[in-house]
Parts: C-alpha cells; sequence; structure tokens
C-alpha cells in the first residue's frame, strides 16, 4: 500500500512559516489536502492550481505536486532546497513526493538529509518507516515507533504501524494502534480502513467502518486498497481483486489499486484484463517497477506455448517446452493424483503451471511479495517457478520445488485460503521430503547458525520469519523451521492431525488455537517438545555446536584436495562429513573424498561415496554424472540409469545426460521410459541428427510401433544416408514388413 | 545449408594427402591457465598421434612454445610438406588485440598475426587451416585469410578478450563420434566448428554466464568471416572437406578394386539422395518420403553388400 500524502502537521507548519512571506494568501497546501480528502476534487484541483502561483518555490511544489505534475514538483523543490539548505521540512516533503513516485532510494536519502539538519524531525522518521515498510523491512517499525517518539500525536504514524502490524498478523497491535490515531484525529481514514480490513480478515462485514469513511470522502478508494492488500497477503486473490475493483470504483484515478488488480488478474492466470487495466496506468504516467515489470512479462507470454489437459493448464517457454513438456506433465500429474488421495479432496479448476527460463520473468511474479521462496510461488490456482534452466546447473531442483508448490495449491484451497503463511510452508516442505528423502533443502550453513544462535522462533510468532525477518536469512530458516515442525507433527501424531490442522484453519482459527485444539497442548510446551526432538534429529544440535570446527576442517580439507594430497583427503575427509554430513553445496567433502578414491585408482570407494553424496541430496550434475559412469563400470547399469535419471529433476537441458539414459534404458529393455529420453534428445536439436532418430527409431521398433520407427529412421538417413545401424534397421523393417 | 552435395564432388581429391599438425599452447600467466592450456595441448597431441593415417603431429607448449621454437617447426615442415598435403595449425592459449594487430602470447617476444601468416606462406601445402581459439582471436583473421587457407577463431572480434573455452570443445569433437553428423566416419573442420560453436554456446547457457565468445571462420580468403556455412558465398566449403581425423573403415573400402562397382553404385545412390533432399522443398509430401525410402533402401541394400 502506498501511502498517500496527507495534509499533515508538517504541511501546515511549513505553510505557516512560509505565509509570513507570501503575497497569495489565497490558499495553504494545507487547506488543498483539506479538500482532497473530503473528496471536493474540483475545489482541490483549483486551491492547488492557485498554489503553483504562490512565490515560494516549496508552495508551488505543493501545487503541482497536488496537480500530478511531478516534474514540475520536482523543480520546485530542488529550488526550494537551494535556496534553504538548512531547511528540514522541504527535505521531507520531497522524499515524499520521491516515495510516492516510486524512487525510494533518493527518498530515503532526502529523509536521512533532514535528520543529519533537525535530528528531532518526526516527519523524516516516518518518511523512512514508509520506505522500509515498501520492502517489508524490519526497521519500519522501529523507524514508525521513533516518529511516534518525537511527536505522539503524529497520526500517520499510528497508521503505518496499525498497518505493519496487521501484515504481521497482530491484528490486536493493529486494531490498538488504529484506535490511537483516531483518538487523534476522528477523520484518519487509513486508521478506518485497517479497521475495515481487519474485519474482512475475520470473515465480518466491514460495512460500519467503509460507511465512516465514506462520511468523510465517498471517493476515498485507497480504503477499499488497503482491505486489499491484506487480503492479497493472506493470499486471498480473489477477494483482493474484488476490494481493487471497489477501490477504483470509488476513485477510478487511483492508479495503484489499478495496477494492482491488473497484477493480481495477472497471478489468477488472467492476461487480457491485465494488460487493460496495467496499460491504461502507464498511459496515465502510473510507471512503477511493478507496473513495468508486469507488461513486460504479459509481453514476453507470446514466447510461450499453452499445454491444456483436464487437470493442468502448463506454460512452458517455446524455446524448450518440446524437451521439458513430458517431465513436467508427469510429475504435475503424478503430484495431483497424490495430493488428491492425501487431502482426500479434487481441485475444482485445472492448476496453472508455468516455468519461466528467465529468473526475471519469474521474479516479476512475486514482486511486493514478502516472504517468497525464491523458485516458486504459487497463487490459489496458478503456480509459477523457475524452469530448470533458469538456474546454474546443480543449484535447483526443480522436481521438487513443482510439488512443493503444488501442496500450496491444495491447502489454499482447502482451507479457502485462510491458512497461516509458516504453515502452509512448513506442510510444503515436509511434502517435498515424503516424495523423496533426497528432495527438500538441506540443513545449510546459515539453518546451522541460527540453531547454534539459538534465534529459531517459538511457533507462535513464526509467522514474523517469513513476513518481517528480523536477520538475512531468517526466511530460509523459517522454511527448515516449519518442515520440521510438520515433520514433528507427522512422526508424533500422524497424518490425521496434520489434516485436523487444516480443518482449523479453514474454520479461521490461529495458530495457538489450532495447536491447542488439535495436539493437546499450549505452544509453549509444544516448542519445548519440538526443539528437544529437534535438536536429537541427525544430531542437529551436536552438528550447531562444532560449526566453526566443521568449517575450519573443511578448508583444511579444499586445501589438501587443492595441492592433490590424497593420502590426506582420504585421512581427513570422512571425519569432516561426518560432523555435518547434510552439507552437499560446494566445496563438500564427499567431492573431496571421490576425487582422492579416483586419483588413487579405487573406484568402488569413490563410487560408494559418491552414493552417499547422491542420497543425502547432493545435486551436482557433474558429480552424479560421475557416479553413474563408475555404476555402468561395475556393471549396475539400473543404479546407473536411477542415479541419471535423478538428474532430470535437476538440469534435464542436457544432450549428453538424455543420450546416456536412451542408451541404458534401451539396454534394460524399459522401452516407454527409453523412448521419452531418446526424444529428449531429439527436443535438444542435436547437431547429430542421425544418431538420435536412429535411436528412437530402435526403440519404438522394439516396441513394435513400426510405423513411427520408419518415420524416424528416415529422418534419421536423411541427415547421414551411410549411418550404417540405421541402414541395418531400414532394412530389417522393410523384410519385416514384407514377411521375410 | 546443404552442403553435403559439393563435399561428394570434392572428397576424392583429398584421399591420399598427409597432413601436418602444429599445435601452439601459449602463455597461461597463472598456474590455471598454464596447465588448463598444456593438458589441452598434450590431450590433442595424443588423439592425433593415435588415430592413425599419414600425420605429422607437432605440439609445443610451455617454455618450448618460443618463437624460436615455433620457427624451428615451421621450418621443419616446410621442408617436408607438398602442395597437395594439409596443414592444419592450432593456437591455444591469451591472444590480445590492439586494434590493428592480434598477437598470440607466448615466452619470449609475443607472435603477431602477420608473423603466423608469412610462416604458413612458407608451407608448400594448398589446403591450409588454422584454428586460433585464443581469446581475440577474432582480430587475426583480416593478417592470416588468404584463398586455400581456411581460418576458424574463438571470438568474433579482437575485442572478446576473457579466456575462452572453445579449444576444450574443439578438441572434445574429434574423439566424439556424434561430431560426425554425417556419419561418414572422419570429422571434417565444419563437423568439429559447428560441435564446439555448440558446446561453448551451452556452456555459458547454462553456466547463466554471459557469453564472451563466439566462434567464427572464414575459409574463402575474400569474405568477412560468418558464424554459420552458407551456400551463397561458399563459406564452409574449405572446411566441410577438411578432414581432421578418420573414425572408421571408410578408407579400406575405398582401397579394394573388388567393390568399384558396388562403390560406385553407391556413389551414385548418395548423390541420387542428395539431389532428392536439395528438391525436397518442391515435392509433394509422400512422394518425397516414398523416393527417399526407396533409395535409402537401395542404399543400405548396397551397403550390405559391400560389407559382406
Amino acid at each position: 500500500v502506498r501511502w498517500k500524502a496527507q495534509a499533515s502537521i508538517l504541511v501546515a507548519a511549513m505553510t505557516v512559516a512560509l505565509a509570513a512571506a507570501s503575497f497569495a494568501r489565497a490558499a495553504t497546501p494545507e487547506e488543498c489536502h483539506g479538500l482532497r480528502k473530503h473528496g471536493h476534487n474540483d475545489q482541490a484541483k483549483a486551491c492547488f492550481e492557485s498554489l503553483t502561483q504562490a512565490r515560494e518555490p516549496a508552495i508551488r511544489a505543493e501545487g503541482f505536486w497536488g496537480l500530478e505534475m511531478y516534474q514540475d514538483a520536482n523543480n520546485e523543490f530542488r529550488q526550494a532546497v537551494a535556496q534553504s539548505p538548512a531547511n528540514a521540512n522541504y527535505r521531507v516533503r520531497w522524499g515524499r513526493l520521491m516515495h510516492e513516485r516510486f524512487n525510494n532510494k533518493d527518498a530515503a536519502d532526502l529523509f536521512q538529509e533532514a535528520i543529519e539538519r533537525d535530528p528531532k524531525n518526526a516527519q523524516a522518521y516516518l518518511g523512512l518507516a514508509l520506505v522500509s515498510a515498501d520492502g517489508f523491512d524490519n526497521k519500519a517499525v522501529d523507524e514508525a515507533k521513533k516518529a511516534l517518539d518525537l511527536d505522539p500525536k503524529l497520526v500517520e504514524a499510528h497508521e503505518l504501524l496499525a498497518n505493519l502490524e496487521l501484515e504481521d498478523s497482530d491484528t490486536q497491535a493493529a486494531s490498538a494502534q488504529a484506535d490511537e490515531a483516531l483518538k487523534i484525529s476522528s477523520e484518519a481514514l487509513d486508521a478506518m480502513s485497517i479497521h475495515a480490513a481487519i474485519e474482512v480478515l475475520a470473515d465480518r462485514s466491514p460495512e460500519e467502518w467503509l460507511a465512516k469513511v465514506k462520511q468523510v470522502n465517498p471517493t476515498y478508494g485507497e480504503a477499499y486498497a488497503i482491505v486489499a492488500h491484506h487480503l492479497f497477503l493472506n493470499r486471498r486473490y480473489d477477494d483482493a481483486v474484488a476490494y481493487y475493483r471497489k477501490a477504483i470504483e470509488a476513485d477510478p484515478r487511483l492508479w495503484s489499486a489499478r495496477s494492482e488488480l491488473g497484477i493480481n488478474l495477472m497471478r489468477l492466470g488472467q492476461e487480457e484484463e491485465p494488460l487493460r487495466q496495467l496499460q491504461m496506468c502507464y498511459d496515465n504516467g502510473y510507471r512503477d517497477p511493478a507496473t513495468i515489470n508486469s507488461l513486460r512479462l504479459l509481453d514476453s507470454y507470446k514466447n510461450f506455448l499453452t499445454f491444456r489437459d483436464d487437470t493442468s493448464i502448463i506454460k512452458l517457454h517455446k524455446k524448450e517446452a518440446e524437451l521439458l513438456l513430458p517431465y513436467v506433465q508427469s510429475e504435475v500429474d503424478r503430484s495431483i493424483a497424490t495430493y488428491e488421495k492425501k487431502y482426500k479432496m479434487k481441485l475444482p479448476d485445472p492448476v496453472q503451471v508455468e516455468l519461466y527460463p528467465d529468473h526475471e520473468d519469474f521474479a516479476v511474479r512475486t514482486l511486493g511479495m514478502p516472504g517468497i521462496g525464491a523458485l516458486g510461488v504459487t497463487f490459489g490456482e496458478v503456480l509459477a517457478m523457475d524452469s530448470p534452466s533458469g538456474r546454474p546447473p546443480g543449484t535447483y531442483q526443480w522436481g521438487s520445488t513443482l510439488w512443493h508448490e503444488m501442496s500450496h495449491v491444495f491447502i489454499l484451497t482447502a482451507t479457502n485460503h485462510r491458512v497461516p503463511r509458516w504453515f502452509t510452508e512448513g506442510l510444503s516442505v515436509h511434502e517435498e521430503t515424503q516424495v523423496s528423502p533426497e528432495w527438500g533443502d538441506r540443513v545449510s550453513p546459515e539453518i546451522l547458525i541460527a540453531v547454534r544462535d539459538k534465534k529459531l522462533l517459538p511457533v507462535a510468532e513464526l509467522e514474523g520469519g517469513f513476513v518481517r525477518p528480523q536477520y538475512e536469512s531468517q526466511v530460509i530458516v523459517s522454511y527448515f523451521q516449519a518442515g520440521r515442525i510438520l515433520d514433528y507433527i507427522q512422526d508424533r501424531w500422524g497424518l490425521d492431525k496434520i489434516l485436523d490442522m487444516v480443518h482449523s484453519f479453514a474454520q479461521s482459527k490461529t495458530t495457538p488455537e489450532a495447536i491447542q485444539e488439535n495436539l493437546g497442548m499450549s505452544p509453549d510446551e509444544f516448542d519445548k517438545q519440538f526443539f528437544a526432538w529437534l535438536y536429537e534429529q541427525k544430531a542437529l544440535g551436536k552438528m550447531a555446536a562444532s560449526f566453526d570446527e566443521w568449517r575450519n576442517r573443511l578448508k583444511d580439507l579444499a586445501e589438501l584436495a587443492k595441492d592433490k594430497n590424497w593420502d590426506a583427503v582420504l585421512l581427513k575427509g570422512d571425519e569432516v562429513r561426518q560432523m555435518y554430513p547434510d552439507y552437499v553445496e560446494g566445496a563438500n567433502a564427499y567431492e573431496f573424498i571421490a576425487e582422492a578414491d579416483m586419483a588413487k585408482g579405487d573406484k568402488k570407494a569413490a563410487a560408494a561415496v559418491l552414493t552417499e553424496y547422491e542420497k543425502i541430496g547432493g545435486l551436482s550434475p557433474d558429480a552424479l554424472k560421475e557416479l553413474a559412469s563408475l555404476e555402468q563400470e561395475m556393471a549396475e547399469p539400473k543404479e546407473a540409469a536411477a542415479t541419471l535419471e535423478r538428474i532430470n529433476y535437476i538440469y534435464p537441458i542436457d544432450e549428453d545426460l538424455h543420450r546416456k539414459l536412451c542408451d541404458l534404458l534401451f539396454d534394460q529393455n524399459n522401452l516407454p521410459d527409453d523412448i521419452r529420453e531418446c526424444n529428449a534428445v531429439i527436443a535438444m536439436h542435436p547437431l547429430d541428427q542421425a544418431s538420435a532418430q536412429f535411436n528412437v527409431a530402435r526403440a519404438y521398433f522394439a516396441a513394435g510401433r513400426r510405423d513411427q520407427a520408419k518415420d524416424h529412421l528416415l529422418a534419421s538417413l536423411e541427415a547421414a544416408p551411410g549411418y550404417r545401424p540405421a541402414q541395418k534397421l531400414l532394412l530389417q523393417l522393410e523384410d519385416s514388413q514384407k514377411g521375410k | 545449408v546443404d552442403l553435403a552435395l559439393v563435399w561428394f564432388l570434392l572428397s576424392g581429391v583429398t584421399a591420399r594427402a598427409a597432413t601436418y599438425y602444429v599445435t601452439v599452447a601459449g602463455l597461461g600467466g597463472e598456474p590455471d591457465y598454464e596447465q588448463r592450456f598444456q593438458g589441452l595441448a598434450s590431450d590433442l597431441d595424443k588423439l592425433l598421434k593415435d588415430s592413425g593415417g599419414d600425420l605429422h603431429v607437432y605440439t609445443l607448449s610451455g617454455n618450448q612454445a618460443t618463437r624460436a621454437h615455433i620457427d624451428e617447426t615451421f621450418a621443419t615442415v616446410a621442408q617436408q610438406a607438398k602442395a597437395e598435403d594439409d596443414l592444419v595449425v592450432i593456437l591455444i592459449g591469451h591472444g590480445s588485440f590492439d586494434g590493428t594487430e592480434y598477437k598470440f602470447n607466448i615466452p619470449g617476444p609475443d607472435l603477431s598475426g602477420d608473423e603466423l601468416a608469412s610462416l604458413c606462406d612458407k608451407v608448400a601445402a594448398k589446403r591450409q587451416l588454422i584454428v586460433n581459439t585464443t581469446s581475440a582471436s577474432g582480430g587475426s583473421v583480416g593478417a592470416l585469410k588468404k584463398p586455400g587457407r581456411a581460418i576458424v577463431t574463438a571470438t568474433k572480434s579482437g575485442t572478446e578478450k576473457n579466456a575462452t573455452v572453445f579449444a576444450r570443445y574443439w578438441i572434445e569433437a574429434m574423439r566424439d563420434p556424434a561430431a560426425d553428423v554425417d556419419k561418414n566416419e572422419s570429422i571434417s573442420a565444419l563437423e568439429a566448428f559447428q560441435y564446439a560453436d555448440r558446446k561453448t554456446a551451452n556452456f555459458y547457457e547454462s553456466q547463466k554466464r554471459l557469453a564472451t565468445e563466439h566462434p567464427q571462420f572464414e575459409d574463402t580468403g575474400k569474405n568477412d568471416p560468418v558464424r554459420a556455412p552458407s551456400t551463397e558465398n561458399n563459406e564452409g566449403l574449405l572446411l566441410s572437406t577438411f578432414t581432421l581425423v578418420r573414425i572408421g573403415e571408410a578408407q579400406r573400402e575405398a582401397a579394394d578394386p573388388a567393390k568399384r562397382d558396388l562403390l560406385a553404385k553407391k556413389e551414385e545412390l548418395e548423390q541420387k539422395i542428395d539431389k532428392l533432399k536439395y528438391e525436397k522443398a518442391a515435392m509433394e509430401e509422400d512422394d518425397y518420403k516414398n523416393q527417399l525410402t526407396a533409395a535409402l533402401v537401395e542404399l543400405a541394400r548396397v551397403q550390405q553388400e559391400l560389407d559382406k
């Protein structure tokens, strides 16, 4: 929510200061803002026009700003500041203009400059809080409180705090702050709007509060936009769209709400209306990054292909659709079937699954959303994620992410979007490892550090770890903790209790209520028992305690490997590995040990340690391919194929991978999978068309699909007429058709 | 682009010639690159020496890759190579380009593009191939190009100055049967180029890095370098006839007089297939498919006889 610049004490103070020097006393900025606040828009416009004739540049700036002539306003503020460099208030107002016009960096600089000139300037701190709030930065709360320390009657600061508290799902605190604002000003519109939002979120009627808003200003669309913003944050996208529509109905020129309407419609899988709404914003000068990037994303959809069936709509980029579709379709179908059975429900509509090869396109999908995983996001029945080609090989397991997001689709549907983020994220993380223990995130160093430093949150406060993180990696740590909480509930009470909690959340129960009712204990008691269980799991407590020592030893191991001191690597490697077995990221002990084993010629040992790496969830395609080669050498073709098939869920954009699988699976007479893999080679448009087409023909021939075999054989021989294996198969095919 | 038809007309010409390979791995500047360049040169040296055929392989790397040694090597080649032989020069390492002059970084004074051209000019072999895989190698084309000499560079200009990966894939092409796209059991310079070009692009794409090398070639001696072969200006024609290594038994068949008629029939059918492919766009799909199938089946039967 972009908080509107309102008539404020600051403007009043500034007006008084300037009035003495002014010849044009017909209007003041305060009066103009007052007219606008009460919905007298024509009079307000005339009022602002009169301000543009004032002698003082700061007053003219307010006039131009009110008339939406932002460049002129900017120029006037620049002049005002040049004329009165010591004036903090001019910088604050200029900063607010910058903030309103999407330039938070310059806005923050101006607020800081104002504080340097006037350390007790409450409005400057409020400005900083507004900038921080835009980025869901935890500093927003402290800055707003600082503003209130300096000026306890600053209505806008109370309103901002109310908004921040509600973003953190603390309804009581939000309500209290809104009441504080209303005590100071009975016309605090945003405070009333926060109250309306609280009612809507609790499925109660907001009409009483909205009627109060209308009494002050019947065209105050921002009230509905504030409600919509909170609905969006609570993943109630349909409801958010309905309120954004009300916002622009009340004030058709409320471009921020119109832009949000467009973006939220995109999140629901629509394209035509979002394009219309966003284009209208753009054409009217509302060109914030979200609007521009969303328009760009809509434009890029011409490069995507859409595949529909009864349960899914899959959107893939043209350049990789042919390759990825079989894998994506298979996982979409499998995940839907699994969750339907598990959660005992069917989705009402097909799920839309979008894979973006350009991470920036995917990132547009998450703009303005707090605590969102960097790899995938779910909006109701639309699921967007990075394509495997959107990340460097070995850094991303798209299959795991798809199952994670699909779990959200089911839980959001089951709870009618009334589920705390911690629970749905935790369940999704939990579900990843239910598909395969190798899936899901490993215990990363930042998680170990958080465990070591006792930074995990009580369950009743875990939501804050997602929405307004207090330290850089808190979102990642919160994902981990939430996932482990769901693991714990399943371990101790079973799946039914998880489903019971889902039902409780569907009835808008709070986290403490859901825990008390379903698990029969207070959240505090739950925390106590959960943490005890967690620290025992995989000796997490021990791992965390020895983290610094492990890090030093790993560094030493890396040096030994660099110096090719293989005996020493083998001597010390296993101890390092055992201190922190989950560490499979760059420069891990598994790969150092395997390299040493290979250097010493012990392929069996290398295969053994790489198998450990594979089982614990190692993702490096190179390491896994090396393991597959070793397994092949050791006459374990099934294991080799299984190892290579894991890479399909990590980085399937690899011709060599599919060629190897194509050969291995053919040898194992696994023809359905073989056909998929051999076709994957063709989908990569290989230079060597002849062998690629031949391999598909060979599989089809073995499967008795002779017409398809012949088509591919012709394609093979068309590329290379003298290709012997294809020639031989062609004769075999011809002879068999003639009954020879 | 279909250069296959032309290839058949030219393929017999080079059957018996010797090939002289001169590989030079220049200065790495730092241990990592030093090791990498020497490793690549050594891999190529082994691969060529193991491949059999009438190959004369000279490899200079590390401290050996000085101007004096390069001069000596070229003098030896110039003394031995005949006009009908082939010369293949491969440069691995760092290069630089100051806007006018390309230089290959070697221990001691660097080797300029003009100096390399002059060394190659002294070799009688009429068909020459220079594969310059260094950074900024695109800047060397102007100095090196002349009719009868094909130039391959790892970068599209002298301004692409980052270390390259093209050499790795060029060498890989010579041992990967997948590079033999026409399955004639030999790797041509054009096949190696297309293989290495694709692998280089894949490398940058998979690493999510902006590509800092764009391989190109020029083999007419009169055009600007290009990134893909074309029948319009004949770019790629010389490369397509330049056999780098043979990986099969194609040569043995040619030497057997008892199979001469079958070979003639085989060649006739291959030309018929090429002609069909050339006319594909103007034919009905079924007609094309039927005629192609008939010719391919016949060719397969001829090959079956040849293999007996």
